[in-house]
């Protein structure tokens, strides 16, 4: 019963998505207000029937419905509600759901949002939206059915892959998702500029928050992922440039370039077409990252052809980046630029080359993911890439980034003069080489972390100079205090100072990343109670094991303590896990974390009789904590970019300035 | 020099700049993935290497020191059979009469000497020219494709 529901549900959105193309098109050429709010209803149509179906598959998993495919694949009876509920993004089929849903979503509230209007683009908007909505609704209806009846039922289901019972797995996926989704806004309101011939700034200034947020949703969503695979995968690492993070990484860059380079649209006039070009490429590769990783053709481009899926996606990707180039080039002339570069040392340059290597760090990704296909596919030899290849290339770029953060947002448009750069950059320049000395002297020696802390601490100052030099030009004019000058220069370039704290976040992020990439140490040892293994300034005893049951697997935990000089701490109890329908234990990995560094320690075995010995695995990791307080500030830092603070407090203010 | 031609300039020298790093980095980080009947037949050219090797751990050839954590087994792809040395802690799923890829370098005595293991499900094992393995450490929401 659910399932037909669902499923008719989802037929029926279909047709109302395919009504949503046409009906623009009608509006268009007869001009009848008729057919428009007939496209709005067919939309809100969609966001009913969407929400309808996807309340269905949660009903049904909650309720452990096994007659449905997907929901004896993906919970046991065992399995606690919330991660029956999560269930729904557990596999293929309930996450192209939970997409289409967030979709439907989306185009929801741009429709509601922009009602009174833009009436001449969101015609053309919502066509795109429904377009996008209908290629989700076929995969769902006719490819990949989260419907599917099983027949007959079992008495249980599968259950979940245990790795993803985990509470960051309740949020990682909808806020990748999230950021995927959210990108088809600047698209669509891209594509329709385009169609109709307007291709000025407006469509920037409206998308404008929507792409921060889908860049934010981006971020975190990838953030997530990166802490999911520390937390949980259990070996010590948090990203292994594997397909798949990759997949999910890739639309991030041509994102971020985008939200840079949009700004000098907006100033200057100028990379029209190349802001165009960016969209689309970032909203293609959300579906391309769909494609490789739902297609089967990483596990050889061979296995391409074993589900509908892939040439569904395949097939989609090649329309919108057919249909979206042809659009640019046949709009292209008037999409020249009504600006020129006036110096390298300007604002425009920095941006211009923090999207160089951005579009760089896209381009080397890329080409490493796909290697392994096109080797296959043309010589037929099975090679793999792996992570020192994207290390090599990418880390140079990143640095080239974060030093570009420091420059970017200081140095003067057009063209910066002498004076310009010595009053912003001076001291932070000086500031930033004591910094690199001192790490130095202290006993940082290597050549790329050393570049990379002090290029973090160039940004640092930057930012921080800029903002006391502000704050004290504030206390002389307006005569308000330390705190009441930077709340009102904050209030009054909310963007500004949201991007400079953004960019304190990535600095953090960037600091764990060259702390644990390039200090990390690892020791392995298997100890009787008793014994210890040393690691850096640590020593770890084993102190003896236990075996409980708990109510979807069997637990056998071993229990260590950290000596660090004289002291000892509680007791740390790395697990595995051992489910009745795997194979294989699940381990599970505990650490301690401080600022300075985690102690990550990984139980790898033991001896099952007399459960005197464990083999372990422990790994020192410099500054990892860093980054998930960089994601906290850059949360911080877009709530700074995007509240909406009292519009008319802010104007009185100005008046009492004046 | 005008201004577009020293833009052009600036390009090239970025586009070479970054081709040398994507040659360089590719030359350093490719891994060949080869069956142990592959790797038979070309025990020469295939020294010094980076390779995957994969097949099924023999059953009764896994002999493990703990102590010392190392370990000795075979991998075969049902005909051929090599000598597998590893040092380390081998992953959950490791186990003798299951799939495993190794990835190492051969040594000059024939034994392959692993610095990774991957290891699989016996039930999603499949021959290395059909499938390659799936990444031990990865995951994008839902990209496990459940099988029956």
């Amino acid at each position: 019963m659910t399932a037909t529901i669902g499923h008719y549900c989802i037929v029926i959105a279909f047709f109302l998505a395919l009504w949503g193309i046409i009906a623009p098109l009608l509006t268009y050429r007869t001009g009848r207000e008729v057919f428009f709010s007939s496209t709005r209803a067919g939309i809100l149509g969609q966001f009913i029937l969407v929400t309808a179906a996807s309340s269905s598959l949660i009903y049904a998993l909650v309720t452990t419905d096994f007659s449905i495919k997907y929901v004896a694949f993906n919970t046991t009876r065992a399995t606690p509600i919330y991660y029956r509920v999560t269930g729904l993004w557990g596999a293929l089929e309930g996450s192209l759901l939970l997409w289409e849903w967030l979709l439907v979503i989306f185009s929801g509230l741009v429709s509601w949002v922009y009602r009174d209007r833009h009436r001449e683009l969101m015609p053309w908007v919502l066509l795109i939206f429904s377009t996008v909505s209908a290629f989700f609704l076929a995969v769902l209806a006719f490819a990949s059915n989260p419907f599917e009846i099983l027949s007959p039922p079992p008495l249980d289901g599968r259950g979940l892959n245990p790795l993803l019972e985990d509470s960051n797995m309740i949020t990682h996926p909808p806020l990748l998702y999230t950021g995927f989704v959210g990108l088809t806004v600047p698209y669509a309101f891209a594509m329709a500029a385009l169609i109709i011939g307007r291709v000025d700034e407006a469509w920037i200034k409206t998308t404008r928050r929507w792409t921060i947020v889908a860049w934010f949703f981006l971020t975190m969503g990838n953030l997530v992922g990166a802490w999911w695979s520390y937390h949980v995968l259990g070996w010590g690492g948090y990203w292994a440039w594997d397909p798949v993070e990759n997949a999910a990484f890739m639309p991030w860059l041509p994102a971020t370039a985008f939200l840079h380079s949009i700004q000098v649209q907006e100033r200057r006039r100028m990379l029209k077409i190349w802001n165009l070009s960016l969209i689309i490429i970032a909203f293609s590769l959300t579906l391309f990252g769909t494609f490789l990783t739902r297609s089967g053709i990483l596990s050889s481009v061979h296995a391409f052809s074993s589900g509908p899926v892939g040439a569904f996606f395949l097939s989609f990707l090649a329309v919108v980046l057919l249909g979206s180039f042809g659009l640019l080039a046949y709009r292209a002339e008037h999409l020249r630029g009504q600006a020129e570069f006036d110096s390298m040392l300007s604002r425009e340059s920095a941006f211009l080359l923090n999207n160089v290597a951005l579009v760089s760090a896209l381009f080397t990704i890329f080409l490493g993911t796909i290697f392994p296909l096109l080797s296959e596919a043309v010589t037929g030899v099975q090679v793999s890439v792996g992570a020192p290849y994207f290390n090599s290339v990418t880390v140079p770029l990143f640095l080239l980034l974060v030093f570009l953060m420091g420059v970017g947002p200081m140095i003067a448009w057009r063209r910066a003069s002498w004076n310009n750069l010595k009053r912003n950059f001076l001291w932070p320049a000086a500031a930033s080489m004591a910094v690199a000395l001192s790490l130095f002297a202290w006993r940082i020696r290597d050549f790329l972390p050393l570049l990379g802390f002090m290029l973090s601490a160039f940004v640092v100052f930057t930012i921080f100079l800029d903002t006391v030099r502000a704050v004290r030009a504030r206390r002389r004019l307006a005569g308000e205090g330390t705190a009441a000058a930077l709340a009102t220069l904050v209030r009054h370039n909310q963007r500004r100072y949201g991007g400079l704290v953004v960019h304190l976040g990535i600095v953090l992020i960037a600091l764990g990343i060259a702390g644990s990439m390039s200090y990390s140490v690892e020791r392995q040892a298997t100890l009787g109670i008793g014994q210890s293994l040393a690691i850096g300034p640590y020593k770890i005893r084993f102190e003896g094991m236990r075996g409980l049951q708990q109510p979807t697997h069997f637990r056998v935990e071993a229990a260590f303590r950290i000596l660090n000089g004289g002291s000892e701490s509680k007791l740390y109890t790395p697990a595995l896990k051992f489910f009745p329908n795997q194979q294989s234990p699940v381990g599970r990995a505990v650490f301690r974390s401080t600022l300075a560094d985690d102690l990550y320690m990984i139980l790898s075995g033991f001896s099952e009789v007399g459960r005197n010995q464990a083999t372990l695995k422990a790994l020192v990791r410099p500054l990892v904590a860093w980054m998930w307080i960089g994601g906290g500030v850059i949360v911080l830092g877009t709530i700074l970019a995007l509240w909406p603070f009292d519009v008319s407090a802010t104007e009185q203010d100005e008046d009492r300035v004046a | 020099m005008s201004r577009s031609k020293r833009f052009l300039i600036g390009g090239l020298i970025i586009l070479a700049a970054l081709s040398y790093l994507i040659y360089g980095g590719m030359r350093e980080a490719i891994v060949y993935f080869v069956t142990p009947a592959e790797l038979k037949g070309q025990e020469n050219s295939s020294k010094g290497k980076s390779l995957r090797l994969g097949g099924m751990v023999v059953a009764g050839s896994l002999q493990k020191d703990l102590q010392a954590l190392t370990y000795r087994f075979q991998v075969t792809d049902g005909v051929v059979s090599i000598p597998v040395f590893f040092h380390g802690v081998p992953p959950d799923l490791f186990s003798e009469g299951k799939g495993a890829v190794v990835e190492g370098r051969m040594g000059d005595d024939g034994v392959f000497l692993a610095t990774t293991i991957m290891a699989k499900h016996a039930e999603e094992y499949s021959p290395p020219h059909t499938g390659k393995p799936s990444a031990p450490h990865s995951f994008v929401p839902g990209s496990e494709e459940k099988k029956p």
